[in-house]
């Protein structure tokens, strides 16, 4: 058996890294880092025109029903990228938890919607929904300011509420991570019947996390490479003393751990994203064991090679700060790696 | 004799040596390229990820028995050395898939030897820390566990971050080779 991508999988990747380059490069980063919102409004129409919203969504609503590991691919060029979008969240929990809802028209239109990337449906674990009511307030809801609709899940069922509606209050916090933002929204006095009941599974809610979880990693990794890439191309220009820094053991040495850390992640990311394909029962330990180690192993590594630059590092011309932020937020959001472990732990040794 | 106890390298005295030229591998000359290639495959051999996959589940059998698997800061632990195992072990497909394809795998195929003989002492060590005063024994020991292999190799396993071109060595190869970056300047002449 071969191991690694497939020939039309590194077209997939060559065609996104080619998109994001040459489309949402980090000027285009930067303006929605330093707009008011973070929000980037055109990005999920032109991910749509792309295909990248779509990876997970039957043909026949206008996806092309590929699997995580391409979906992973996108992921990690994304992250590299820095791109301002959620996209584990928009464009991997979402329409996987939707997967599951039942049959039906509303189902197949905000499906299409995803692919076109004309609808953001972020979804809302865990929602706080008790005895016919929505109400309660929920914490670092991902673009909550811009969504069309919140995909509610509570115990495996899922329920879509308009966003638009009165009852509805969203505040935005201010995130380390400009690329991506976070919201408190606060349900109250809404009639569980002002949502649109659309069934779903906990084994649909349980695999659509471990995909998300799976998308978090692989960001994570895209970030920790762009990072060791822009380190590295700097050591091999900057002098000082009257060297090149990486001609210096010290410089070089940190370089080179981090390479030999940050490349066989990519390898496990593979095997996993192959598992969750494959509905191996191994996903339940990896998928979390993936997305702690990546995770872990992308914050080491933003942590060293921010220092490659110097006293540069640390400012805010330098681009490594985007991917140190990227790093950090990939790393905390929906489990960090210590909880992670925990949770892998649990299922291999009890 | 080295530091294990065991005597598993030696000092070889020649003295008047003479070889048939027929003996000679590779042509005149050709010696350092035959003696990388050689030492390339003792790289990788160092660095075969089975034995440490057999490493952590002995670990786990020390940690189930003592009890302490159930201890967060223990399992916390275990669970990296899992992690980092998980990753060289899928690393060794992608490189083997490489090799089959006839396809380069850059800086990927130079990484193996420093990851997995760091790897298989963080290992031992926590084999050690999991087994706590009984750590202390050696072979030959009443008491000692597993015919005292684990203090053993964690000793070996420290030699072989050394031997093969020592972890700092490996580190200026993927430096340079993997990565691309300038050789340390040659001291100018005093």
């Amino acid at each position: 058996m071969d191991f690694g991508l497939t020939q039309p999988q590194e077209l997939l990747r060559d065609s996104i890294a080619r998109f994001l380059a040459q489309d949402v490069g980090i000027e285009r980063v930067r303006r929605a880092m330093e707009s008011e919102s973070g929000r980037d409004e055109a990005i999920h129409g032109q991910l749509g025109d792309q295909g990248i919203t779509g990876l997970l969504i039957d043909m026949d609503l206008g996806g092309s029903e590929l699997g995580m590991q391409e979906a992973a691919i996108a992921a990690q060029e994304i992250g590299r990228a820095a791109a301002p979008v959620n996209f584990h969240s928009s464009y991997v929990l979402a329409p996987l938890l939707l997967a599951g809802a039942d049959a039906g028209d509303r189902k197949s239109d905000l499906l299409e919607g995803i692919a076109e990337g004309r609808s953001l449906i972020t979804p809302i674990l865990d929602a706080p929904i008790d005895d016919g009511q929505i109400e309660g307030t929920v914490l670092y809801v991902p673009d909550a300011a811009w969504s069309d609709a919140f995909l509610l899940e509570t115990g495996g069922s899922l329920y879509l509420l308009d966003a638009s509606i009165s009852g509805i209050d969203i505040t935005s916090l201010e995130t380390v991570d400009d690329t991506r933002r976070v919201a408190e929204v606060t349900f109250s006095g809404l009639d569980l019947g002002a949502a649109e009941s659309l069934g779903g599974s906990a084994e649909n809610t349980r695999r659509a996390v471990q995909a998300a979880q799976i998308a978090l990693g692989a960001d994570a990794l895209g970030a920790a490479q762009k990072g060791l890439h822009i380190s590295v191309e700097y050591a091999k220009e900057r002098k000082q003393f009257e060297r090149i820094i990486g001609s210096f053991q010290a410089v070089k040495h940190i370089c080179a751990e981090v390479l030999a850390e940050v490349d066989p992640v990519q390898s496990l990311l593979w095997h996993t994203a192959d598992a969750w394909d494959g509905g191996s029962d191994e996903i339940d330990h990896l998928a979390p064991l993936l997305k702690a180690h990546a995770t872990d192993v992308a914050s080491q590594a933003v942590t060293m090679t921010t220092q490659v630059f110097g006293g540069m590092g640390f400012t805010h011309e330098c681009d490594m700060h985007i991917f140190y932020k990227r790093a950090g937020y990939d790393r905390q959001m929906m489990g960090n790696p210590t909880a992670l472990r925990e949770q892998a732990a649990a299922v291999m040794y009890g | 004799m080295t530091m294990t106890g065991d005597a598993s390298f030696n000092e070889v005295f020649f003295t008047d040596v003479r070889v048939p030229a027929t003996n000679v591998v590779g042509r005149p000359g050709q010696g350092w390229e035959v003696g990388t290639y050689t030492l390339r495959y003792e790289r990788n051999m160092l660095g075969r990820s089975n034995a440490t996959e057999s490493y952590l589940a002995g670990c786990v059998d020390i940690l189930r028995e003592t009890g302490l698997i159930d201890s967060p800061v223990y399992r916390d632990r275990l669970l990296k050395l899992e992690g980092r195992m998980q990753a060289m072990k899928y690393h060794q497909l992608r490189l083997l898939t490489d090799r089959l394809k006839k396809r380069d795998s850059g800086a990927g195929g130079l990484i193996v030897k420093l990851n997995n003989c760091q790897l298989n002492y963080d290992i031992c060590a926590l084999a050690i820390d999991g087994m706590a005063e009984r750590g202390v024994l050696k072979r030959g020991s009443k008491h000692v566990r597993d015919y005292g292999n684990w203090q053993r190799n964690y000793m070996y396993s420290l030699g072989l971050i050394i031997g093969g071109g020592t972890a700092q060595i490996q580190k200026n190869i993927i430096g340079e080779r993997g990565l691309g970056l300038p050789r340390e300047p040659k001291p100018a002449a005093a």
